[in-house]
């Protein structure tokens, strides 16, 4: 999986490339405009996030010039501006998502995933994790070939888990991911825990191994073996 | 009071004083002139009566009047001079006593002495004031007349730029400087009052947008540093040498970076909606918006063991920008939920056009109005950023819509009018 960085903020830039990388991803990095393009044009990649502002450009000129080539890499828009408009513009130009800054690594990761999935739409339809198998396409998730009945937000809190497996996720990221970037719902982290046991409590009935680590202080960890 | 009024009102305040001042000095006046009309008549009468003794001496008294006051009489004494004065004569036709001035002049013509009395009835006192008076209430009904003329002439005409004037300063908004401006006039005073409003307003203006580009830029410009705080925290997370103490402090960090961010957008999405700058509006249906949040939220329902009762009596249509439809709605929400206890009541009504949320919970501990306030706070344990509220109360403000709190029967219930 190659993966195609346009991000003029160094830190940030370092940041998420360290983050992919340890995810598996081929990373290529781009810090302006014309060699964001110009890498993008030439080379095939099977995801590109790009930043709105560029020095030398827009991120969304990208967008519309890979569009015009009919480029069928996936885009997603990573912005400052969490602006209705500008996510409508980008949306409408053909990019696949749309994170607005400050964004969580494990959100970034997940909608990388999704994005992927969506793309190689011929391929594998399912996600099998060691017991677990996830259609997306459904919403169906079968353990040991057996259907678990879950609800929206626990099918959405396991995807999340499965997409960032391995990696310490915060409650905070949880939260956002479930109930959106917006959300004032402070109390919300308490919720997260009912949806969890219920979860793991599901899984349990058709004999899954409980994949779900407690990380002290901090979050969970979703533990699968590669 | 008017302030033509006003000056007017004064003029006639003063002028009384002085109207009474002048009616005392024509009262005596008057009196002067009068008088010494009188006594000229008199003095010629006098010579008149001399000429008759020169011409025709007689011992007997002559009388010169019908009344027998003026008359010519002879007296014994050796006497000259003439002496004026003024006395009460009863007068039998009027049955009243008159006021005369008498003249009585001894007058030497053939060593005889002779007495002129020559007397002619004057004005009387009471009838001069009274005149007087009568003049002057006349001139003081003219003058305040004039006054409310000269009050609605002036008004309709030489005022009327400034009454213009307030009128564009009264319906003055900020946010609409570019199409007003105050008008000139004909007037040096007012010209110069619109020139000078004109130039605060303007300059208002600058500072306003200044402010305003500067909340924007400096919320957007946080945002980057944001993101790297951020991506450093769930970097070191990954690390699996974690001590319990370091876990605590990132999990620290990382809600604090939470409150960070989530203030920062709120601040960019209240700049945004008081720039006016959700301009997208579309025909929402106000009860399916309604429903979809619900269900977004139902586990927070659960989770505090809230009844919620729904009440949809009609099933308005309204135009708005759907992202601020669902912001307005949400936050209401939200707040009926936080401020609730466990096992409490939230209900959601809509009737006609009018939307209403109520929640059981405590009264208020700040005052009502300081509520939709920016940070405000009724629990300042609860975490929350206390912009909710402000929010909910800008994006009315945007549309004009009303919205109304009141807390009774220790329900707390919110009103929002869409109209």
């Amino acid at each position: 999986m190659k993966i195609l960085l346009i991000e003029d903020e160094p830190e940030l830039h370092k940041l998420i490339k360290q983050y992919l990388v340890q995810e598996g991803y081929l990373m290529e990095s781009a810090s302006d405009f014309i060699t964001g393009l110009e890498k993008a044009k030439n080379y095939d990649y099977d995801c590109i996030l790009v930043d709105i502002t560029l020095p030398k450009g827009n991120g969304l000129d990208i967008v519309r010039q890979l569009k015009e080539s009919r480029s069928k890499t996936g885009i997603i828009i990573i912005s400052a501006k969490d602006s209705s408009d500008d996510k409508i513009t980008a949306l409408d130009l053909g990019a696949d998502d749309y994170l607005a800054k400050p964004f969580n690594l494990a959100e970034l990761n997940s909608r990388i995933k999704a994005l992927i999935r969506r793309r190689n739409f011929e391929g594998n339809k399912s996600i099998i994790v060691n017991q677990i198998t996830i259609i997306p396409d459904e919403r169906i998730v079968k353990v040991k070939n057996e259907q678990v009945v879950l609800t929206a937000k626990e099918y959405d809190l396991l995807l999340f888990f499965i997409s960032n497996k391995n990696r310490v996720v915060s409650k905070y990221s949880i939260a956002e991911h479930l109930w959106g970037n917006d959300s004032d719902q402070m109390d919300s982290h308490d919720f997260i825990y009912v949806h969890l046991r219920n979860l793991r409590k599901k899984l349990a009935r058709k004999g899954s191994v409980d994949y779900i680590q407690t990380i002290y202080g901090i979050g969970y960890k979703f533990k699968a073996n590669e | 009071m008017k302030l033509i009024t006003k000056t007017i009102f004064y003029y006639l305040l003063i002028s009384m004083p002085l109207l009474l001042i002048a009616a005392f000095f024509s009262y005596h006046l008057i009196r002067i002139e009068v008088r010494d009309g009188t006594d000229e008549t008199l003095l010629k009468e006098k010579s008149n009566a001399e000429n008759l003794i020169k011409l025709n001496p007689k011992n007997d008294p002559v009388y010169l009047s019908a009344d027998s006051i003026s008359k010519i009489t002879v007296v014994n004494q050796h006497k000259t001079g003439s002496l004026f004065s003024d006395s009460l004569i009863y007068d039998k036709v009027e049955k009243q006593d008159l006021n005369y001035r008498i003249l009585r002049s001894y007058y030497r013509s053939n060593n005889q002495t002779y007495l002129i009395t020559i007397a002619k009835p004057t004005f009387e006192e009471d009838e001069l004031t009274e005149g007087l008076l009568s003049a002057f209430a006349l001139i003081i009904v003219f003058l305040v007349l004039g006054f409310f003329v000269v009050n609605w002439v002036l008004s309709k005409t030489i005022w009327k730029p400034f009454y213009k004037t307030l009128e564009e300063l009264n319906s003055y908004d900020i946010r609409k400087h570019e199409n007003h401006s105050f008008k000139s006039a004909t007037t040096v005073e007012f010209n110069q009052l619109s020139a000078a409003l004109n130039k605060m307003t303007e300059k208002i203006h600058s500072d306003y947008l200044q402010q305003k580009e500067f909340t924007e830029n400096a919320s957007h410009e946080m945002q980057t540093p944001l993101a790297v705080v951020k991506a450093t925290v769930s970097l070191m997370m990954q690390s699996p040498n974690l001590k319990e103490e370091e876990m605590d402090q990132l999990q620290t960090i990382e809600n604090s970076l939470r409150k960070l961010s989530l203030l920062n957008k709120t601040l960019i999405l209240l700049t945004k909606i008081e720039n006016n700058q959700f301009q997208n509006n579309e025909i929402i249906n106000l009860k399916e918006t309604v429903t979809k949040i619900i269900n977004n939220y139902s586990d927070l329902v659960g989770a505090k063991k809230i009844q919620l009762e729904i009440n949809f009596e009609s099933d308005p249509k309204i135009e708005m920008n759907p992202m601020l439809a669902d912001i307005l709605i949400t936050n209401l929400f939200q707040n009926a939920i936080r401020h609730n206890k466990m096992g409490g009541i939230v209900s959601i009504s809509i009737k006609d056009k009018t939307m209403s949320i109520s929640n059981s919970g405590e009264p208020l501990t700040i005052d009502e109005k300081d509520l939709y306030i920016r940070f405000k706070k009724n629990d300042a344990s609860k975490d929350s950023l206390g912009l909710g509220l402000s929010i909910v109360k800008s994006i009315t403000d945007n549309y004009g819509y009303t919205i109304s709190n009141n807390h009774h029967d220790s329900l707390h219930t919110f009103k929002i009018d869409f109209i």
